[in-house]
């Protein structure tokens, strides 16, 4: 009896610190693809597919606050820094994207009183976040074209392919419903972010990540211009991923859902049956 | 304090989800019923993902309904037998119902379905709790003895055939009739994330004719196997439990449930019902409003999926 009511005891500390777990986890840094968390700042040698880009002289060098993104369980968002020089005179433009998906926008109509999802709509190549910033107003910035190279927000949802063909007026309600539920997200932060300039040659921005993040390789690039035309530009993966505990649950659940499944039966079963005879002790 | 939820993808306060979780226990603790039908629109209302909500309330439900079955069964108020063809059509019901679900999540309308799933439930039960506890206070002050209907009335029902004995319930009935029982609760469960304890125990007393001893006991054992079926397919098919939004509702319930137990021992039954049914018909009218208002913006997206 005595046995009995110590192991209770044990599993009555064990009970919290179990609840504890995933706060408590620490961020180990290991993610398959993404680079060492060091990464030199990049250089505008990176190779970028636009041929316009001078190959030569480092006119532009920038680099975050941190190389990763990691959703541990304390994540609520998180805002990254960028930063960097550039050879004066000129402005910068820098664009961050999320990794692209296929996004399926359902619009709510009233149907006998109530409102329900009628319509739907995919879309291709939407990219999970969008933020674009500029140290002066980007219409003036890209007035003499840069190649599409450089698109606002709106230029690069409107290039965003529908799945099926619809009136164009609906398409075009279809791509502001759909500009709508991802700002309301957080997922596109803003028309247009502000670069800041110091020194006529230190650049920042900060980068505003909400806590509802899809996972995936970022892509950072910072442009160089001159004339409206790009001079230099750089270009960073940033890696967005779940680590540690988080990282594990959420890998199995989409895994290994039937092992996942039985696991949290399990759980449930253990916690409810030994916080019931706790409880009842008390 | 604020934790991630690996699985809703999102961050959320922990003493929201742990008040939820002690809510539905103080439920459980006061009626013998669940507290996922009152747990789950919660859970949305909070803005969990209805799908994530309900598979992990599913979750939830196994470890309310082991702690209890825990004392029903050592009391002896279990009838296995029955407990096992009910539990035959909950779990042939419950797997339709997550194929169900998962088809309704494909097209877009689950979260209507869930919606308007609850409100016609939660206003019907929380229509007959506040009409039975209302004619029962009033004859209460009448007639404070009142006499007590028939036990045992007979139906259509029990000229169905396959009768089976059910020597702990003293019954001889078809068990089409408990089959199909758990048939419905199954899909229930499935699709709203419940135990489903609050339809199954009153269709158990007034449908089927059981011995009030052995509801209770008969219905845990039955809720906690579809619940742990639900659980196991809604993660292998549609990978939406999320363990540690369980956890936290779970602990919740373990504190709430003894509070909610030693509270009814408090209050006179009536009150205890009344209470409830004002409950229950807050949510279901919260619910029904967010259906009937105009949202504030009409689009809202679906899955998204990474194409490789």
């Amino acid at each position: 009896m005595r046995r009995v009511l110590l192991g209770l005891l044990l599993c009555l500390l064990a009970v919290p610190a179990f609840a504890q777990t995933p706060r408590l986890e620490t961020p180990p840094p290991s993610v398959p693809n993404g680079p060492p968390p060091s990464v030199p700042p990049s250089v505008s040698t990176a190779p970028l597919p636009d041929s316009a880009i001078p190959a030569a002289p480092p006119d532009l060098v920038m680099d975050l606050s941190s190389a990763r993104v990691s959703i541990t369980s304390a994540f609520q968002g998180e805002k990254l820094l960028l930063f960097g020089m550039f050879d004066p005179p000129g402005e910068v433009v820098v664009v961050v994207q999320g990794p692209p998906a296929r996004e399926t926008v359902m619009r709510k109509e009233r149907f006998l009183g109530l409102w329900l999802n009628t319509g739907r709509q995919g879309f291709d190549d939407v990219p999970a976040y969008y933020y674009i910033a500029a140290s002066q107003p980007l219409q003036r910035l890209l007035a003499r074209g840069t190649g599409g190279e450089i698109l606002s927000l709106a230029d690069r949802l409107a290039s965003v392919r529908s799945v099926g063909s619809r009136e164009d007026s609906e398409l075009t309600r279809f791509r502001i419903g759909l500009t709508e539920v991802k700002r309301r997200e957080g997922l596109y932060p803003a028309d247009i972010g502000q670069v800041t300039i110091q020194a006529n040659r230190l650049f920042r921005v900060d980068l505003p990540f909400p806590s509802r993040l899809p996972e995936g390789i970022y892509d950072v690039r910072a442009y160089l211009l001159r004339d409206g035309k790009i001079v230099a530009a750089v270009q960073r993966p940033l890696p967005v991923s779940k680590v540690g505990f988080n990282a594990q649950l959420a890998g199995w659940a989409s895994r290994n859902g039937e092992f996942y499944g039985l696991g949290a039966i399990l759980m449930a079963l253990l916690v409810g049956w030994l916080g019931g005879t706790i409880m009842r002790r008390l | 304090m604020e934790i991630y939820l690996p699985i809703a993808e999102q961050s959320i306060n922990v003493f929201v989800l742990l008040g939820l979780g002690g809510m539905a226990g103080l439920l459980a603790g006061m009626f013998g019923v669940g507290g996922g039908f009152l747990a789950t629109p919660m859970l949305i209302f909070v803005g969990i993902p209805p799908a994530v909500a309900v598979a992990s309330q599913a979750n939830q439900v196994i470890a309310n309904s082991v702690s209890s079955l825990q004392v029903q069964w050592r009391r002896g108020n279990v009838d296995l037998r029955m407990g096992l063809v009910l539990l035959l059509g909950g779990v042939l019901g419950s797997s339709a119902g997550v194929v169900l679900f998962t088809y309704l999540k494909r097209i877009g309308q689950i979260d209507f379905v869930i919606a308007v799933l609850y409100v016609v439930m939660l206003s019907a039960i929380g229509g007959l709790m506040s009409f039975e506890s209302l004619r029962t206070y009033f004859r209460q002050r009448r007639h404070p003895e009142a006499p007590r209907g028939k036990l045992h009335q007979h139906y259509l029902v029990h000229r169905l055939p396959l009768k089976m004995r059910f020597y702990k319930s003293k019954l001889y009935i078809s068990a089409l009739l408990p089959i199909g029982l758990g048939f419905l609760i199954g899909i229930l469960s499935a699709i709203l994330g419940v135990g489903g304890g609050f339809v199954l125990v009153p269709a158990m007393i007034y449908l089927l004719g059981m011995p009030t001893s052995v509801v209770i006991g008969t219905s845990n054992f039955q809720v906690l196997f579809v619940a742990a079926n639900v659980t196991f397919l809604q993660s292998a098919t549609n990978g939406t439990v999320d363990v540690v939004l369980a956890v936290l509702l779970i602990l919740g319930g373990v504190v709430g449930a003894p509070i909610g137990s030693r509270l009814a021992a408090k209050l006179p039954g009536v009150v205890l019902r009344g209470l409830m049914a004002v409950l229950i018909l807050a949510v279901a009218a919260e619910l029904l409003v967010e259906l009937l208002r105009a949202p504030s913006s009409p689009y809202s997206l679906g899955i998204r999926e990474v194409l490789r």
